[in-house]
């Protein structure tokens, strides 16, 4: 992955559209897309902001609807400044192993 | 200036989908009309000779454009919209009573392609849950391979009851990744799959209708649902995840109805219990499982947003009220709790899409409010 994953040190910018991401909520699962693992990473560079994200399933509908929500959040939440690459990718492959382990723990994981 | 760009796989224009989407309604509503016809209410501006049609209407002209839809716009691929287009035109030739050749063969059509898309989806992410959606399909288009044969309904309609219960058990098991990994909760899916297989193809292949051992397997899916799905989780929370949660155990309880008919009650009996059998399951389990997934998957179909309000609940406490009153009718012989649990079936069904589009409107409104602000 060339992008900086959300795990390491952010930007300010960056760091401000990852606590945007934080407020997205899966209503199937009940948390927030960055906890799930599905946000891949975050990049600002001269105000153009690149994020790319996966799904659990490929077999999932919900992957365009959930970028334009994005977007329209990210629209309105930061400033207008900011332009956004949102990109939907399937490598590497969601894995449960993504998951953080705040999350993991509110599911029950040891 | 903002300059944005997203990407996602091809997308194919909205538009387009719409008159996909509204034609599997039409569909929904002549299923309906089509099952009160059954039960002897008298519809006058329609042929009584609809009535036959029920079934496939449901689960073909309805529930396969809807599904095949959603698949679709998953594959992002202009082909793959073929399969919900055949599917609702398989639906409307059997409405306007073109002949039942034209409308199976359709039908065959749609289950082919889809088929073909969701093997493509399996080649992109091999795993149990795509195989599992694969089955689904693959039984959706036997199913229909046996009607183009012309074997009687009793018994190819496991394969269409196949095809929806491994669709939601595949997407089940998709959800299930979140929560702990189980060393045997793989296997043991696999095993039920496998009976629910074998089950189905006995049901085909001995004279009598007998789904006894489908019956098991549809009772451990229950109990594998109880066990594995996030919904355990998922029930502790609020709102719309709260609401989809109720909607997915109030189904799984019908799951569990239903294999106790299937196993218990044999031989079924039509206008009793093969009709209890049937509608625990195709109403009960599948039409919970729609009201839930609704207000997230219809959205992301035709790009319109439907907002939850907890007024959802209404059309889904008639369902399910009415379908026991429908329920009791059938196993006590009783025509007028027939009668009068459909006819309320058919109102909590249209009361939900009255609810939709009113949580539709209001959030227009809503939203051409703010943007006047």
């Amino acid at each position: 992955m060339s992008m900086k994953s959300c795990h390491t040190s952010l930007s300010p910018q960056a760091q401000s559209i990852v606590d945007v991401l934080s407020n997205v909520i899966d209503p199937e699962v009940g948390e927030n897309i960055m906890d799930l693992g599905l946000v891949y990473g975050v990049e600002v560079n001269q105000n153009i902001a690149s994020i790319n994200l996966t799904l659990t399933s490929s077999a999932c509908p919900m992957g365009e609807m959930l970028l334009d929500d994005i977007h329209e959040t990210l629209t309105k939440k930061l400033p207008s400044e900011l332009a956004f690459h949102i990109n939907l990718i399937w490598d590497p492959p969601w894995d449960p192993d993504m998951i953080s382990a705040e999350a993991k723990q509110r599911l029950g994981w040891d | 200036m903002r300059f944005t760009h997203v990407t996602s796989n091809q997308k194919i224009s909205v538009k387009f989908r719409i008159p996909i989407f509204v034609m599997g309604f039409i569909c929904l509503a002549f299923g309906i009309f089509s099952g009160l016809l059954r039960l002897g209410y008298a519809i006058p501006w329609l042929s009584d000779s609809l009535a036959i049609s029920h079934g496939t209407l449901m689960v073909s002209g309805f529930l396969g454009t809807i599904i095949s839809l959603e698949r679709a716009v998953a594959i992002g691929k202009p082909w793959a919209y073929l399969s919900p287009v055949f599917a609702a035109l398989g639906g409307i030739s059997f409405i306007v009573g073109l002949s039942t050749f034209i409308g199976v063969a359709l039908t065959t059509i749609a289950s082919a392609i889809l088929s073909i898309g969701t093997t493509y989806i399996f080649t992109r992410q091999r795993e149990l849950f795509t195989l599992t959606l694969l089955l689904g399909s693959l039984s959706w288009l036997l199913g229909n391979l046996f009607w183009l044969n012309e074997t009687p309904s009793g018994h190819l309609v496991q394969w269409w009851i196949s095809f929806l219960v491994l669709t939601i058990a595949g997407e089940r098991l998709e959800l299930s990744r979140v929560l702990p990994p189980s060393s045997n909760s793989k296997l043991v899916f696999v095993l039920i799959i496998t009976l629910f297989l074998i089950g189905a193809l006995l049901a085909t292949l001995v004279k009598s209708i007998n789904v006894q051992i489908l019956s098991v397997a549809l009772l451990l899916l229950f109990c594998w649902f109880l066990r594995h799905d996030v919904v355990r989780h998922t029930i502790k929370q609020s709102g719309l995840t709260r609401y989809i949660a109720v909607c997915l155990i109030t189904g799984y309880f019908w799951l569990l109805i239903g294999g106790l008919i299937g196993l218990f009650a044999q031989p079924l009996l039509f206008g009793s219990t093969y009709d209890a059998f049937l509608h625990t399951i195709l109403v009960g389990f599948v039409f919970s499982m729609i009201f839930g997934h609704a207000l997230i998957i219809f959205p992301a179909v035709v790009n319109i947003k439907i907002p939850y309000h907890p007024t959802f609940y209404l059309p889904l406490a008639i369902l399910h009220v009415a379908l026991a009153v429908r329920i009791a009718g059938d196993l006590l012989l009783h025509q007028t709790c027939r009668s009068i649990g459909s006819a309320l079936n058919a109102l909590a069904i249209t009361l939900f899409i009255i609810t939709m589009i009113s949580a539709m409107i209001c959030n227009k409104k809503k939203e051409s409010v703010g943007m006047n602000h």
